[in-house]
């Protein structure tokens, strides 16, 4: 009889062994597929630590050895430094703002600001600063409008950081460039757009250029992605860029069919061609329903829109506004009433 | 392609059931099918692809010209149908007048007085004041339909050849006419969409008249009813005429 009850104890035994030992084999099989064993086995490794420890001294020792000292005031600034091809291309803060580069490592190191540390330079001398390493194109823009109003004492007109960006300066083949080929209308809008900026120095200046712009189709083409455009640094110059009054400016109505016809645009433009005579930034606004029979006082491009007093540009948008509307509302009337018609007849059959 | 070609009638199909026993009236010729088929792709390319650009700011606007497979393309598509469409327009032109032989002033699409006094008593007939005008061998809307598409092809090629050459046209007009020429194309493009998914769509498709459509577009063929029901004058003046040529044809088979 006992040995019958032990038999049946050690059966039950077996039994629960067996059902535990089945749910640990489930936890286990669960265990091998998360992912949390791949880090739990990491860390349970001793040499990962070792290699960590050695990774960290390793990133400090080099993080000390640059700009830790400038980091250690300006994080914003240097963390916009560190996007910029300048940055890549192993240039340092020292290189365009003076000073030393040699630093001590944890405290703010007087000897980084000193001998020529000349901090912030002010908007006439930025161009000396770019011209350490760009001649050719500080050569350039000096003869440009832009460094002629500085001259005259404008401070406000663009400069060299006004398009590159200051500290976020990256290659005009960077998408993200405030200088690339797609980016530029609005770079310039960014002044050329503000009505307060162009009317302050003197009212020659219009405001609405890059409205007009968005009414060409450069700029619907552009918008819809095809970069294959001109936008305003392909006529108007990157660093040279003139008043259209100046002789030498790509945008003296002379030069024109010139600049229109460079090799990748549209090539073979006859020297003759007759671009200037008409607004190439033109737009419905900035034509009128007055009638104008003394048109000295208009702009010499304007007297082109006009047969007699009437400004075409308006009359004809008028023309077509008023024709659609005739044509389209009579019409879809005679549609309404010949529906209407086929109904009665129906109803007298 | 003459006068003669108001007379032609087909001879009855025997081998099709459909058609056994009716007779057909020759509406238009293959020429003048396959030109308004050529009209009907191109027009159809030309507004897909140019409607984006005539209304950028529209939400569609860059969804149909993502599916156009990019502006690029677009481009592309606009030139090759706005360029076959100048060619077929130049056809046009040259054929009905130089290769035609009927004379100019016979043709019956030339606008009438009789079309004047129609488009009033079809105004009364919608106000249920008169009878339906009977129309000849084209009625003032279809008259008014081939002048208005001439009137357009004329403006619309004119004006997208300067705007394909711009530079080409420079050498001769100032740079403020191809600013014009932008203004009358996409107005005048505009005009012409509107008219025919409008009014010429209504004529010939939706009309409960014609519904599903009016088959002659593809077959050039009118029926006898059809014929009876919108030219009646038409059809007067080929039985007429079928009788002084002494053929003889029974006309209510």
């Amino acid at each position: 009889m006992i040995n019958y009850i032990k038999h049946q104890v050690e059966v039950k035994i077996t039994i629960k062994e067996k059902r535990v030992k089945r749910r640990i084999d489930r936890l286990e099989r669960y265990w091998q597929m998360s992912i949390c064993k791949k880090c739990y086995s990491l860390i349970r490794n001793k040499y990962i630590w070792i290699l960590m420890l050695i990774l960290s001294v390793f990133t400090g020792v080099i993080a000390a050895q640059e700009d830790v000292s400038c980091y250690h005031c300006h994080p914003n600034v240097v963390t916009q430094f560190r996007n910029n091809i300048h940055y890549n291309n192993g240039l340092s803060c020292v290189d365009c703002h003076g000073g030393s580069n040699t630093t001590e490592s944890g405290l703010i190191s007087s000897s980084v600001m000193s001998g020529n540390f000349i901090g912030r330079p002010t908007r006439e001398n930025i161009t000396d600063v770019c011209s350490k390493c760009h001649g050719q194109e500080t050569k350039d823009y000096k003869t440009s409008i832009h460094w002629d109003m500085i001259q005259k004492g404008h401070t406000d007109a663009a400069t060299c950081t006004d398009c590159h960006g200051i500290h976020d300066i990256r290659a005009i083949s960077d998408p993200n460039s405030s200088t690339n080929h797609k980016n530029s209308p609005a770079t310039c809008a960014k002044c050329h757009s503000n009505k307060e900026m162009m009317s302050a120095w003197y009212y020659g200046i219009k405001s609405d250029t890059f409205d007009t712009y968005k009414e060409s189709f450069h700029w619907r083409a552009l918008d819809e992605g095809y970069t294959l455009v001109a936008t305003c640094a392909d006529c108007h110059e990157n660093h040279k860029t003139k008043s259209t009054t100046d002789p030498t400016s790509s945008t003296y109505p002379d030069n024109l069919p010139k600049t229109c016809g460079k090799e990748n645009c549209h090539a073979g433009v006859n020297i003759d061609a007759k671009v200037a005579q008409g607004l190439v930034h033109d737009k419905e606004s900035l034509h009128t329903d007055q009638f104008v029979f003394n048109k000295t006082a208009m702009g010499p491009q304007m007297n082109y829109y006009f047969l007699g007093p009437f400004d075409l540009a308006y009359w004809i948008a008028i023309f077509f506004k008023i024709l659609t509307t005739a044509v389209i509302g009579f019409f879809a009337g005679m549609v309404v009433l010949d529906f209407f018609s086929r109904i009665k007849i129906k109803r007298r059959f | 392609m003459s006068s003669q070609r108001s007379i032609e009638i087909l001879e009855p199909k025997i081998t099709g059931d459909r058609n056994m026993g009716e007779t057909f009236f020759k509406r238009f010729t293959f020429n003048q099918l396959f030109q308004h088929w050529v009209m009907i792709g191109t027009f159809m390319l030309l507004v897909i692809s140019g409607m984006p650009l005539k209304f950028p700011d529209a939400w569609w606007s860059p969804v149909i010209i993502n599916l156009l497979g990019g502006f690029a393309m677009r481009t592309y598509i606009h030139h090759a149908a706005g360029l076959t469409m100048v060619a077929l327009g130049v056809y046009h032109i040259v054929f009905h007048v130089f290769v035609d032989k009927e004379s100019m002033l016979d043709r019956k699409v030339w606008p009438t007085i009789k079309d004047a006094k129609d488009f009033w008593q079809t105004i009364m007939f919608y106000f249920g004041k008169a009878e339906e005008p009977k129309y000849g061998r084209y009625s003032w809307k279809e008259k008014f339909d081939y002048w208005g598409a001439f009137w357009g092809m004329v403006m619309l090629c004119v004006t997208g050849l300067v705007m394909l050459f711009p530079f080409k046209a420079m050498e001769v007009i100032p740079y403020a006419y191809v600013q014009l020429s932008l203004i009358i194309h996409t107005d005048e493009a505009l005009l012409a969409t509107l008219f025919i998914f409008i009014v010429h769509w209504w004529n010939v498709h939706y009309s409960p008249e014609v519904f599903p459509m009016s088959k002659a577009w593809l077959t050039g063929n009118l029926s006898e009813e059809q014929m009876k029901h919108e030219h009646p004058l038409e059809y007067e003046e080929i039985m007429r005429q079928m009788n002084d040529t002494g053929e003889k044809r029974s006309s209510g088979r």
